[in-house]
């Protein structure tokens, strides 16, 4: 058993929610109390075993961690291989730690199926844990998918009233993407890389081939559309808002905090170190949806009458920074967008919960229908209050940690793009404020607010621990920063490496062409 | 070419398979006739023993091919690693078909031993295709095939919708059979050969082909694009698929499309040297993209299960033929996966169908299944399974063998045609979510029981199931079994 931890920690982490679905899937319907119990066991003993994975994280080591590898299809090079670094480290940790949160959460708002949204949900984590810790790019795409599933029956089944119409969208959107991902990576692995060898789905072994500019750019684009749907990036963004506004609770908040970040992951973890020059190249057209997405997230989720559709929309908005920190590709914004990725996690993952509080008590989000909450329910105010400032980037809370690193680390190579997204921050308070304004304080004036009651035990055990993190990174970024840093210098290291490669390979190949503009270190 | 058969020493021991199926099924009629009702509940058991029994011998047969393929009769019959895959194939096929069928027969009332019989005998039909190496063995396959199955087509003959897709049937089928024939005699007239190995040699040594050889091979063409239903040539298959019982129709639309699939890789590589070949094989790409778009964009019109099955079988073979008109050696192992994984869903598929339906005139449509998932538990599982491994989901087998297939295409560098593959299977991805849907996530209107199942039938759901995620989650010893089949297919011997 300890050899077991020891050497396959990763592996035991991923299997356990499988195993503990499908034990609950044998639990007859009527034993539902029992469900839930067994369900939150699993996930919080995930979540504790995952504890391990940071008391044995070397803060030096910048590559791969506790990796595992067995062959899996030997003759084409495909291997269950897992690994952890330092950015995948906090996206873990993040997946751990919010699901027994949601089940929690959902403790007394679900009430058809009871047992099948405890599988669906531990299925989910399963297909979000192998995402991040794979390290072969088969592996990676087999969870990136497999996860559609349980998410797809999570807003179909549970949802509210054009959860179907949400479902198929989420579920179209995101597959048109990933199988076209699947050309790319056969493409890549097989013609590309079977060009200089045997094929291999090794994420390590396919980092910065030689690709011609023309693959690379088409190769480049089939991944990063795969992605920016996922994150989503503007204009791929509108299964988002559907899919959010008619997923119960649980589902929204898995899905804004962590199922979105395997859209910015992905352009961290493939798409920048398998084609660097690509990413150069096209950064300003990532950059420029990025921004768009920004501002243009923002201003719509001005003018939401639904919370929760405003915070779908803040989601839209609040990733925009992360794909901007990411395609600036300096040391700084890319950290930022990590601790970004996970902030958000939490703010908009608490935000989406807090949400769901009243839901359950009022069946309605419309902001029209609130008004002085703060009387009726002052310790839920006073939570939602925190949230939304956290989220808004107040200095002190979380949000604001990420955002400045973004900003600061982008305006060294992106700073007219840069000057717009800084609106964006300024646009989140506006509308963040005026939601808190508008539910919470003014008359207490509708008769149904007046006595509701205020959070329940489970409630509060879902979102105080949200709130401690909150906290904890606004003051102390550097416990996340540091584990993250040695692996994105490394990132930063491979990517400059293999453009500065290949400008050399240009400037030899054509010396008689004189340079107009001298290019810096990281031309564009 | 040696004519006398006698003279091969181990002659008998290689259609022990081929025996062992047609005595079986006349052993089935003979007991009928003899003892009609004491026997009659032990005749689909008995037909799956059968069954069973001969893919023991088949699998028996592997080390006396391991090392080479070995030809019978004159150079007209091989035995191969490639023939065991595929006798396998179809004898899985059948086998889950017959364990499906119980439960339907007995509730129609048709439970006799002819059904059996001719589900025996058409894969005694479907290992003759797979293994000839001379045109006119596979002919008789195809035909002896397409009898059993004109008859079980139509087997429950009080419902008009059974008989009209018979007769719908038999009249194109005949007419396909007629093409494939005059477009074999065309080829010896060109050629002076309907022996697969002696085609190679002769298109090896000869550069010119005429307009002859075009016109042959486009009505050889024609006539197995019938058999596979591909388009244009499916117009039957949805409403045989709809009229047949629901069991049948699982059968017809795979094992014999795996069998038509290894006389076209035989034919395309035969024919390979030829100076048209491109030109040949510029059309099966043009009938291949025909057949996933028309598929899937009509599959999704459909509120019938079983027409829309039909569809998602068009668009199914179109994939099948991206990687078959690749004629590379690692198209004969993508090809036979499919073969394997696209039984277990669809047969599977069928199979639930089968056992939600009251009887054969009750249409199985979308509303008809609404609200069954949560009701009942263990087939809706089952019917999810083999809908998300239809649409290529990791990790169902359907993701596997699609991902092996557009391999071979990109490997190839028709990357066109794996992009159309992949746009058309988003598509598809539509319609068989669809089903999930409504299993989980709608309401039924009014309660229906549905018929009890048997435990044949449930066995036959397990099977599929394990089978689905064997294939998608261990797949190692497929990618090193299947890959020898290549040999056999490409050197002709």
């Amino acid at each position: 058993m300890t050899t077991l931890l020891s050497n396959h920690l990763l592996s035991v982490i991923l299997w356990l929610p499988l195993v503990g679905a499908l034990a609950i899937a044998l639990i007859p319907k009527r034993l539902e109390h029992e469900a839930k119990v067994a369900g939150l066991f699993v996930s919080l003993a995930t979540f504790v075993l995952s504890i391990g994975i940071l008391q044995r994280f070397d803060n030096v080591e910048a590559g791969f961690q506790m990796v595992e590898h067995s062959a899996w299809i030997p003759a084409w090079g495909i291997s269950y291989a897992l690994g952890i670094d330092g950015i995948s480290l906090w996206l873990t940790m993040l997946t751990t730690f919010l699901t027994p949160l949601v089940l929690l959460s959902a403790w007394n708002s679900v009430h058809k199926h009871v047992n099948a949204y405890v599988v669906a949900m531990l299925a989910l984590e399963f297909g979000m844990i192998g995402s991040f810790l794979a390290t072969d790019l088969l592996l990676f795409y087999v969870f990136f998918e497999l996860m559609l599933v349980p998410m797809y029956l999570i807003i179909g089944v549970w949802g509210g009233p054009r959860r179907i119409y949400a479902a198929i969208k989420f579920f179209l959107f995101t597959i048109a993407g990933s199988l076209f991902m699947l050309v790319a990576i056969l493409y890549l692995v097989f013609v590309v890389k079977g060009a200089s060898g045997p094929p291999t789905f090794n994420i390590v072994d396919l980092y910065g081939l030689a690709i011609p500019m023309k693959t690379q750019a088409l190769l480049f684009f089939a991944f990063a559309l795969a992605f920016a749907i996922k994150v989503p990036i503007f204009p791929f963004h509108t299964w988002l808002p559907d899919a959010h506004v008619e997923a119960p609770t649980g589902g929204s908040i898995i899905l804004a905090g962590v199922l979105l970040k395997l859209g910015t992951y992905g352009f961290l973890r493939f798409v920048l170190p398998f084609f660097p020059e690509a990413t150069y190249k096209y950064a300003p057209v990532l950059a420029t949806l990025a921004v768009i997405g920004i501002v243009y997230g923002a201003l719509v989720a001005w003018v939401q009458p639904d919370m929760k559709k405003l915070v779908a929309y803040s989601s839209v908005s609040h990733l925009g920074f992360c794909v901007l920190g990411i395609f600036a590709v300096t040391q700084t914004s890319i950290e930022g967008s990590i601790l970004q990725m996970v902030s958000h996690g939490l703010s908009t993952g608490a935000l989406f919960l807090l949400v769901g509080v009243i839901y359950d008590r009022r069946h309605t989000r419309m902001l029209a229908d609130f008004g002085g909450l703060a009387k009726s329910m002052p310790i839920y105010a006073t939570i939602f209050v925190i949230v939304a400032l956290s989220s808004a980037g107040l200095p002190g809370l979380n949000g604001f940690v990420g955002e400045y690193l973004i900003l600061v680390g982008s305006f060294k190579t992106l700073p007219w793009y840069t000057v717009v997204a800084a609106s964006g921050v300024i646009l989140a308070a506006i509308y963040l404020l005026w939601l808190v304004q508008r539910v919470f304080f003014g008359p207490l004036d509708k008769e149904e607010n007046k006595n509701l009651p205020d959070m329940k035990w489970n409630e509060l055990a879902a979102v105080i621990p949200l709130l401690v993190f909150i906290v904890w990174i606004g003051v102390y970024p550097n416990t996340f920063l540091k584990k993250m840093e040695p692996s994105v210098r490394q990132l930063l290291t491979t990517v400059e490496n293999h453009h500065a490669a290949s400008e050399r390979l240009a400037a030899t190949a054509e010396p008689a062409v004189p340079t107009a503009n001298p290019v810096d270190g990281v031309s564009r | 070419m040696n004519l006398n058969p006698l003279l091969e020493p181990d002659w008998l021991k290689a259609i022990r398979p081929e025996t062992m199926l047609v005595v079986g099924g006349l052993l089935l009629i003979l007991l009928e006739a003899f003892f009609k009702e004491t026997l009659r509940r032990f005749l689909a058991p008995l037909a799956a023993m059968i069954l069973a029994a001969t893919a023991w011998v088949v699998v028996n047969m592997y080390p006396w091919v391991a090392d080479a393929p070995r030809v019978f009769f004159g150079g007209t019959y091989q035995i191969s690693v490639a023939t065991i895959i595929f006798d396998l194939t179809f004898l899985l096929a059948t086998l889950l078909v017959i364990m499906f069928s119980r439960d339907y027969l007995q509730r129609e009332n048709i439970d006799c031993g002819e059904y059996y019989a001719l589900m025996l005998w058409g894969t005694f039909g479907m290992m003759m295709m797979a293994k000839g190496l001379e045109l006119l063995i596979v002919v008789l396959g195809l035909e002896t095939l397409s009898i059993c199955i004109f008859v079980l087509v139509g087997f429950n003959r009080r419902v008009a919708l059974s008989n009209e897709a018979s007769l719908k049937y038999f009249l194109m089928g005949a007419f396909a059979t007629g093409f494939v024939l005059y477009g074999i005699a065309l080829f010896y007239g060109a050629t002076g050969s309907t022996n697969i190995p002696q085609l190679l040699v002769y298109f090896s040594t000869n550069q010119h082909a005429g307009p002859l050889l075009t016109i042959a091979f486009i009505l050889i063409m024609g006539g197995l694009g019938f058999k596979l239903a591909l388009a244009p040539f499916h117009g039957w298959a949805p409403d045989v698929y709809q009229g047949a019982p629901t069991p049948v129709a699982g059968w017809i639309s795979t094992a014999p499309k795996a069998a038509t699939l290894v006389v076209l890789l035989r034919f395309f590589a035969a024919t390979s040297p030829a100076v048209e070949q491109p030109k040949w094989m510029a059309v099966a790409a043009v009938l291949a993209v025909l057949s996933m778009v028309l598929g899937n964009f009509v599959a999704i019109a459909q509120r019938d299960l079983k027409r829309m099955l039909a569809y998602s079988g068009i668009a199914h073979v179109g994939y099948m033929m991206l990687a078959v008109r690749t004629v590379r050696e690692d198209a004969v192992a993508a090809i036979a996966l499919y073969a394997v994984t696209y039984a277990l869903m669809n047969i599977g598929a069928f199979g639930v169908i089968s056992l939600l339906q009251k009887n054969q005139n009750d249409p199985q449509t979308l509303d008809d299944i609404a609200g069954m998932g949560f009701r009942y538990p263990f087939a809706g599982l089952a019917l999810t399974v083999f809908m998300l491994s239809l649409s290529g989901i990791p990790p169902t087998a359907g993701f596997i063998s699609k991902f092996y297939v557009f391999k071979v295409v990109i490997d190839a560098g028709d990357i066109g045609l794996a992009l159309v593959g992949i746009f058309t299977s988003i598509v598809s991805v539509y319609y068989y979510l669809r089903v999930v849907y409504y299993l989980y996530m709608k309401e039924a209107d009014e309660l229906t029981p549905v018929p009890a199942r048997g435990a044949f039938a449930t066995g036959a759901l397990v099977l599929a199931i394990v089978g689905i995620f064997v294939v998608g989650i261990w797949p190692m010893p497929v990618f090193d079994l299947f890959p020898l089949a290549a040999n056999a297919i490409f050197l002709g011997h």
